[in-house]
């Protein structure tokens, strides 16, 4: 009992043993996926299909656990900077979640609606999470850029982008 | 009551300072100037640096101005600003510089002073450069 | 002369209308992407992935080398004007480039920049010429077990020596060889990690992987830490050069071509190392280090050379022996794959008019870069402004439609966005990109190539040593990884060791970061702390923080 408290102040702000935990899951994973593999031993192969998983499952393996020490010993590893980038303030979760809904909303509407659709959702919705608030400017942008991936790949790579409820328009 | 500016790096926005420096002595007010920026670029030329914010600062204290110099970067474009400090501070007058602008041009991107001279609460005073 | 009549040959063909005309989309793209905040050549080349399903090779690789020198000259633009490197390379030339710049002397400084560039960029590729067939001779005599050991050695090399944490490292690395496990294995039949679903039966698509990890997670990662502030770019006409500035620019520019191209060419060497090396040694030849700190045009000149030398120098063992030591060319292996082009010590021999037409295009590339650059950079300048709404949505635009143009199904784009957030992960946590895009690539050829080895040995891994180059190697690894150990050992005896090379180029990203804040001091007090280094950056972060929250105010009684 004595120890809780301890532990729950040792976890607090600990978020990277999410990062131990995933390595561990990975580990585990390629480890028991490689130990089902069933193979007669073959001369021409004698290392077969299983080593190497062996190898990569007990490297994230051995990387949790280190790492998972190194965490709790007061570990922390180095935010990526860059250009555009201000570390000074915490992850701004209002932009990222509704840019993955955008992203989300052309998985789901991509086949059944087609490219110029849910690239339009794409790109207007993202502009929307970015901040973008110029309505207008933004859809015609984004009309004009899916309307122009859709013709170019088709012309110039040869690749038909999926029409969708606009078959036949298009 | 305060004078309102929306001032730029540019010839409009200079010629909006000057007026408004001229209208705040005339009236002995407060002058408050704004320069904000949307900050959506990682550059934005509208958004004065601090050698152009300290000689603004210099030039209103020599004039003995009473002066107030904000900066406001929120997301908000520089119109929905220069009408919040305006109705913040109660202001009695809004100077804004005017550029030439296309149909077009204003159509895609809107016009801020087009804004600011139809939803104010006071009067807006609008100077062309040069 | 065969070097010689080969390389005529790839001019012939990179001349031609056509493929003249990628090497200038190229150039102009890269130009672009590295002027751009958020947006690298590593990340271009993968989103341009797609075109090698209608471009013929050539061209592609044309058009792809155009993109990785023309970043390398966009980035040390916007280090120059704006104090923003984007790219840990150009970190140095950010040093004196952003003084000169403010000083009045931006246009010398992108001149020196420029001009240096395209000197050293021009040595190294010859180098590169020259030196990449007597490398392939070297590979082609070694046998499957120093082969082997070479391939670990560029693993581990990048892995342990790149980057601030070696375990972190480690962890990219062993997720990126997981993720080249997927699939069926090419031996056996057996599937591995698959889990039954039969999309994963065919592995996972390098474009795919390659794209979610750059692009996908970067967009993520800077929409979720978007700065601010808005900077203002320092005005600039066209750059030109004094002959003073000549003179104090060509030894520098030679110094840091010799620095660049061998690091470049090195497993773990990079970039960085080299233009750290070449700031060093031109402050202290220098008959005017007081300029130093100031503006210093040598310190312009010999970083930027070194920087694209090494460019030149990391293609030699891309091309040379099919071993990718930076992002870019990761992904250029990538595309390699894509056309069912086996990289390797073989590719000189197999696709030989490709691989010369390919140097000769850098060649051309480099004075592409000169002459449309020169007159170019205010326009360049401009990009700068547009809004990162479009910017990053254009990113996750063009992911999603390379990814999507793979295969023509959206589970892709299931993949897509869930290795995309691995890599926001990977950004936020401090795991380093580069092991796991290498891992990935690299991880399906060194298990065949293990297979190969041990299959001469009958399993027995004494096969591994049988080799005297295949020795000597894993004695480079061990000392590789043992390194920090042997550090720690000298350090104990030598309290007063020299602070390796490394821990200070890691602060110079700090002093960088300081003083880009400048903006913002005057919410504080009117007095302008410009002292150097962490002093100065503790303020910056402190004052940076008063104002991103609100506007500030200044009152004058």
């Amino acid at each position: 009992m004595s120890s809780s408290p301890t532990l729950a102040s040792r976890l607090k702000g600990r978020s990277e043993l999410g990062v131990v935990l995933l390595l561990g899951a990975a580990g585990a994973l390629v480890i028991a996926d490689a130990a089902r593999i069933v193979t007669p031993y073959s001369q021409s192969d004698p290392v077969g299909p299983k080593t190497l998983p062996f190898i990569v499952g007990g490297l994230l393996l051995v990387c949790a656990v280190f790492l998972a020490v190194n965490v709790l010993r007061g570990g922390q590893g180095e935010a990526e900077g860059g250009e555009d980038v201000d570390l000074t303030h915490p992850a701004d979760w209002k932009t990222v979640l509704p840019l993955v809904g955008a992203f989300v909303a052309n998985i789901l509407l991509i086949d059944w609606a087609g490219w110029v659709i849910s690239g339009t959702v794409l790109f207007w919705g993202s502009v929307w999470a970015l901040g973008g608030r110029n309505y207008i400017r933004d859809g015609l942008i984004s009309v004009a850029l899916s309307l122009l991936t859709f013709y170019g790949f088709y012309l110039g790579l040869g690749i038909n982008l999926p029409a969708g409820l606009l078959e036949g328009i298009l | 009551m305060t004078i309102v500016v929306g001032y730029v790096p540019t010839p409009e926005g200079e010629a909006a300072l000057t007026q408004a420096i001229a209208e705040a002595r005339k009236s002995n007010t407060t002058l408050l100037v704004i320069n904000s920026s949307k900050g959506d670029a990682l550059v934005d030329n509208r958004y004065a640096q601090e050698p152009e914010i300290q000689s603004i600062e210099d030039r209103l204290a020599t004039q003995g101005i009473q002066h107030v110099i904000k900066q406001p970067v929120r997301g908000h474009d520089a119109a929905a600003e220069v009408l919040d400090a305006a109705e913040e501070h109660n202001a009695e007058l809004i100077v804004i510089g005017l550029r030439r602008r296309t149909p077009v041009g204003k159509l895609i991107m809107g016009s801020v002073s087009q804004r600011i001279l139809l939803e104010a609460d006071c009067p807006v005073l609008a100077v062309k450069a040069g | 002369m065969d070097v010689f009549s080969s390389l005529m040959d790839g001019f012939a063909t990179a001349l031609t209308p056509m493929n003249f005309m990628y090497a200038v989309i190229g150039v102009i793209l890269g130009t672009a992407v590295g002027v751009l905040p958020g947006l690298g050549p590593a990340m271009t080349v993968a989103l341009l992935l797609p075109v090698t399903y209608a471009l013929e090779p050539t061209s592609a690789f044309i058009m792809f080398a155009g993109i990785y020198y023309g970043g390398m000259y966009g980035g040390s633009t916007t280090s120059i004007l704006l104090n923003t490197p984007g790219e840990s390379s150009s970190v140095v030339t950010a040093i004196e480039g952003n003084k000169m710049a403010k000083a009045g002397r931006a246009a010398q400084a992108l001149a020196t920049a420029a001009i240096g560039s395209f000197v050293a960029g021009t040595i190294g590729t010859a180098l590169l010429a020259v030196c990449a067939p007597i490398v392939v001779d070297f590979a082609v005599s070694l046998g499957a077990p120093s082969y082997f050991a070479i391939m670990v050695l560029a693993l581990l090399a990048v892995t342990a020596v790149l980057g601030s944490s070696r375990l972190r490292g480690f962890a990219s690395l062993g997720l990126g060889l997981a993720i080249g496990l997927v699939g069926l294995d090419v031996v056996t039949g057996q599937a591995r990690l698959t889990f039954g679903v039969p999309l994963l039966a065919d592995g996972l698509d390098i474009v795919v992987v390659a794209v979610a990890i750059f692009a996908v997670g970067e967009a993520l990662w800077v929409a979720a830490h978007l700065r601010r502030n808005p900077l203002q770019v320092i005005p600039v006409g066209r750059p030109w050069m004094g002959k003073q500035d000549w003179k104090r620019s060509w030894k520098p520019w030679l110094r840091g071509t010799a620095y660049g191209f061998p690091f470049g060419a090195l497993p773990a060497g990079g970039a960085e190392i080299p233009t750290f090396l070449s700031y060093v040694t031109e402050k202290r030849l220098s008959k005017h280090p007081e300029e130093f700190g100031k503006g210093a045009i040598e310190g312009v000149a010999g970083p930027e050379a070194a920087n694209n030398a090494a460019a030149a120098g990391t293609l030699t063992p891309m091309l040379a022996l099919g071993l990718p030591t930076n992002a870019t060319a990761a992904v250029m292996l990538a595309a390699f794959t894509q056309y069912g082009i086996q990289p390797g010590p073989q590719l000189f021999e197999s696709e030989g008019p490709l691989v010369w037409a390919l140097i000769a295009s850098l060649f051309i590339g480099n004075l592409l870069l000169l002459l449309i650059n020169l007159p170019l950079a205010p326009m360049w300048a401009k990009l700068l402004q547009i809004p990162r709404p479009y910017l990053y949505a254009g990113i996750l635009f063009f992911a999603t439609l390379g990814a999507y143009s793979v295969n023509l199904q959206a589970f892709d784009l299931v993949l897509l966005l869930t290795l995309g957030a691995l890599g926001f992960m990977m950004r936020r946590f401090g795991l380093p990109v580069l092991p796991l895009i290498l891992g990935v690539i690299l991880g399906p050829r060194i298990e065949k190539q293990l297979r190969q080895t041990l299959q001469l040995s009958a399993g027995d891994p004494a096969g591994l040593f049988s080799e005297p180059i295949a020795v000597v190697i894993y004695i480079i690894v061990g000392i590789i990884l043992l390194w920090p150990l042997l550090f720690k050992l000298v350090r104990r005896n030598r309290p007063a060791a020299v602070v390796p090379g490394n821990g200070s180029v890691a602060s110079v990203p700090r002093e960088a970061g300081g003083s880009v804040s400048h903006g913002s001091h005057r919410a504080d007090s009117p007095t302008e702390a410009d002292g150097d280094g962490v002093d100065q950056e503790a303020a910056g972060t402190a004052i940076r923080d008063s104002v991103t929250h609100d506007k500030q105010n200044k009152e004058t009684p």
